[in-house]
């Protein structure tokens, strides 16, 4: 279980109706999604990139804890870690670098590298040296055929549909299994079919046991996936 | 807000963790080598010269007038191209299509590279005292052309060669404008006045300072040109009295002032001419801006279209006739190639130097700036900008004071014969620097914000981040970066007229020789031999990097996959 304990950050410059301070409590179950709601500003994009490790919080714990410790907690969300608990909590996430975190991100746009094919996008998450076994390539082929881009893999992102681009994203967070899946507004601007296709290539990831933190706008996409959902209210997490 | 945190480069203390050192320093390195060798050569040179007396500038009347004359052509060269530049490049913005305008524009971006020789050739053809415009001229004003030579020569090519380049760089900065302020321009109607306030004079204003410094410096240093053209002690600048002092007189006390002075007066210029800030780019990119945003204009009808045309047709025939004489007069001696038997070992010798200086150049280059990268991700910024700003630095120290000092250093171990040459080819590298840098600036100054988190996130780092990340963006600046490297080199005539041995010559050297000897037709020959290879050189490279490496997905062997649908490759 991912837990968030009082993850801070501060913003030294910011616009009217921005919020400068933000200090983020909460925890996500194996398999889960979380949805975090808010209007623009509220620092949705700053709980994302300080969860990957792109920004350096100031102060606060992000860590696994087992079973034992997460059964604690029951359905409350916003509640900090018990004390006393520092043998059983794993290492702190927040010394650790955004590669060794076992999170994916997928942001609106900007997901692939635009001067490499679809093919090397995705192989550089299996393997970040490009030194792909025949299984390695084999997965990308039928990976790719799934979300029904099959045939496209020497194609550059820009002669693909924003669709495709995202499910290439997609395909590649799901390959790299990773623990934790982060989607800063990936759906938005597609059309309905592919926010469908694309949903179930999350409920997959879910199923296979990532835990999903989704940021959206949009209600629809909320409902469909996610289990719990949270609000940003003046730089903290409260129940929606 | 988040990207503003991001781009600090303190946000994010991982980013960089497992990246060597190795950056710092190669930039180390190539910073000591430069700075060393080029405060080292001039400190040779003060501690050679035996008492330099700095009141001899004033107190002697050939040294005044050396330097009133360097100032005023220099003055003149720059006022003269940057007026004319400015209209031509509004012209050229408002016609975005007519025949031959690609070719125009790739002419006047190597107007720069031109080797100085062959425009010297070209403009001696066309209006020399019995060039093709010699008749016009003497119907016009009833006398003899002699306006070649002396001042009135020398700002005329110093115009034909720096007239395009800043039209070239202009419209590069107009074109650079968002096509949301052109669309919007379009919208509103505005005319003529309107635009130029809103939109063109708030482009080009930037880009003048510096652009003005960079002519009147190469004005200032200019040596062929002011050295066949000048004739005389009365037209005569620092950078030629330089030479004389060095080749002739073996006045190593004169040379140490004269270089100071023009040291002096060039850093001045720099140093003011930076402090206006921005830090636009001094060099023509290498593909033509996306024909995407091409929406009408409301000046663009009317009166302007006769405008226009007049600006262009003047252009074209400043700097078209010059080359074409090249060409013509070439393909006259084209029969005499086979008898020059000094001509191919000459190429050979030039060809060979201009790639080690080239290579020079884009090793020190990426080093600096691969050095300049890391120290500016960690907040460094002041030394950061030192290391970049070290590799202008040949921009000010003449190139003629840069051999000698070397020469002087090295002196007791350096015989003649190829160490000479040897010598020449360091200059040549350092002398090519700052353009390699202007080109591969772009391409080296990081990897865009979502595009680093990409990486950080997929653990692609050292080898991979090179191989996969930056080569691909970096291969055509580096290819064109070469290209112009080994064209300076190759018509490079400044440090070779003081090292080579004239038995050994360099393909410039060889055109020298026989312009001075009279041998008209196998000059003509050469000229475009030497051209020809300069025009090679570019095509080359660009055929080399001509578009975005395919990358081939080797299919693993299985046998139940059927091939994939080729996109690209038609069935058998």
């Amino acid at each position: 279980m991912l837990c968030a304990d009082h993850l801070s950050f501060h913003y030294t410059r910011c616009d009217p109706g921005e919020t400068p301070d933000f200090a983020f409590t909460f925890h996500l179950a194996p398999g889960e999604c979380l949805a975090v709601s808010g209007p623009s500003g509220a620092g949705k994009s700053t709980l994302l990139n300080l969860l990957a490790g792109f920004l350096t919080p100031s102060a606060g714990r992000l860590c696994w804890v087992g079973e034992a410790v997460g059964e604690r907690f029951g359905e409350g969300q916003g509640e900090s870690l018990p004390k006393g608990l520092n043998e059983e909590i794993g290492e702190n996430l927040v010394e650790q670098p955004p590669w060794a975190r076992g999170m994916t991100t997928v942001f609106q746009d900007h997901n692939l590298f635009e001067h490499l094919p679809v093919w090397i996008n995705v192989g550089l998450g299996l393997a970040p040296d490009l030194k792909l076994s025949d299984a390695q390539r084999e997965s990308i082929l039928d990976g790719l055929a799934e979300v029904g881009l099959g045939g496209l893999h020497d194609r550059l992102p820009g002669e693909l549909s924003g669709g495709q681009q995202q499910r290439v994203a997609l395909l590649r967070s799901l390959l790299r299994e990773t623990r934790v899946l982060l989607l800063d507004e990936p759906f938005s601007g597609l059309d309905r079919d592919n926010r469908e296709a694309l949903w179930g290539l999350v409920r997959r990831q879910q199923a296979a046991g990532v835990a999903v933190l989704l940021v959206s706008h949009d209600p629809e996409d909320v409902d469909a996936l996610a289990q719990h959902r949270l609000q940003l209210l003046d730089g903290r997490l409260v129940t929606a | 807000m988040a990207s503003e945190a991001l781009t600090a480069g303190k946000a994010s203390p991982h980013g960089q963790r497992r990246l060597t050192q190795l950056p710092l320093w190669a930039g180390l390195t190539a910073l000591a080598a430069l700075v060393g060798l080029g405060l080292g050569s001039l400190g040779a040179l003060l501690v050679q010269a035996p008492g330099v007396s700095p009141s001899s500038l004033w107190r002697e009347p050939y040294l005044a007038g050396v330097l009133r004359f360097s100032l005023w052509q220099a003055s003149l060269s720059t006022l003269v191209s940057l007026a004319l530049a400015v209209p031509v490049a509004v012209a050229l913005a408002r016609r975005p299509r007519f025949v031959g305008r690609r070719l125009l524009l790739r002419a006047m971006e190597l107007s720069l590279v031109v080797p100085s020789l062959i425009a010297l050739f070209g403009l001696v053809a066309v209006h020399g005292r019995q060039g093709w415009a010699a008749p016009l001229w003497e119907a016009l004003t009833g006398a003899p052309a002699g306006y070649l030579y002396g001042l009135s020569g020398i700002v005329l090519a110093h115009v034909f060669y720096n007239l395009p380049l800043a039209a070239r760089l202009l419209l590069q900065e107009l074109e650079r404008a968002p096509a949301a302020h052109w669309r919007l321009a379009a919208q509103l109607g505005l005319q003529r006045q309107a635009i130029w306030r809103t939109l063109e004079w708030p482009a080009l204003k930037r880009l003048l300072p510096r652009l003005a410094a960079l002519i009147f410096t190469l004005c200032f240093t200019s040596f062929a040109i002011v050295m066949t053209l000048g004739g005389g002690p009365g037209s005569t600048t620092l950078e030629v009295a330089l030479y004389q002092a060095l080749k002739f007189d073996n006045d190593l006390a004169l040379a140490a002032l004269l270089a100071l002075v023009q040291l002096t007066i060039c850093l001045g210029l720099w140093a003011l001419a930076l402090s206006q800030g921005g830090a636009p780019s001094l060099v023509a990119g290498d593909d033509a801006m996306p024909l995407q945003g091409r929406w009408q204009r409301r000046d663009a009808l009317g009166v302007s279209r006769f405008t226009d045309g007049c600006w262009l047709v003047a252009l074209s025939l400043l700097l078209l006739p010059p080359l074409a004489a090249v060409v013509l007069a070439g393909l006259g001696g084209v029969t005499d190639l086979a008898a020059q038997s000094s001509l191919w070992p000459a190429l050979g010798r030039s060809l060979v130097m201009a790639a080690g200086a080239g290579s020079l150049a884009l090793m020190l280059g990426l080093a600096l700036l691969a050095g300049r990268g890391w120290l500016a991700a960690r907040g460094q910024r002041l030394t950061a900008g030192l290391m970049e700003g070290s590799g202008q630095l040949i921009l000010v120290l003449p190139a003629l004071v840069l051999g000698t000092g070397l020469f002087l250093l090295l002196r007791p171990r350096l015989g003649g014969g190829w160490q000479g040459y040897g010598l020449v080819v360091l200059v040549n590298g350092f002398m090519a620097l700052p353009f390699v840098m202007q080109v591969l600036r772009g391409a080296l100054l990081g990897l865009p914000v979502a595009q680093r988190r990409l990486a950080d996130q997929l653990d692609i780092q050292g080898l991979a981040r090179f191989r996969w990340l930056l080569w691909p963006r970096l291969r055509r600046p580096a290819a064109l970066a070469l290209a112009y490297a080994m064209t300076l080199s190759l018509g490079d005539f400044s440090v070779i007229a003081l090292f080579g041995s004239p038995s050994a010559p360099t393909l410039p050297m060889l055109l020298y020789q026989q312009l001075g000897s009279y041998r008209w037709q196998t000059a003509a020959a050469t000229a475009l031999v030497l051209l020809a290879t300069v025009a090679a050189l570019f095509m080359c490279f660009a055929w080399l990097t001509r578009r975005l490496p395919r990358y081939p997905f080797a299919c693993p062997p299985r046998p139940d996959f059927p091939q994939p649908p080729a996109n690209d490759r038609p069935e058998p």
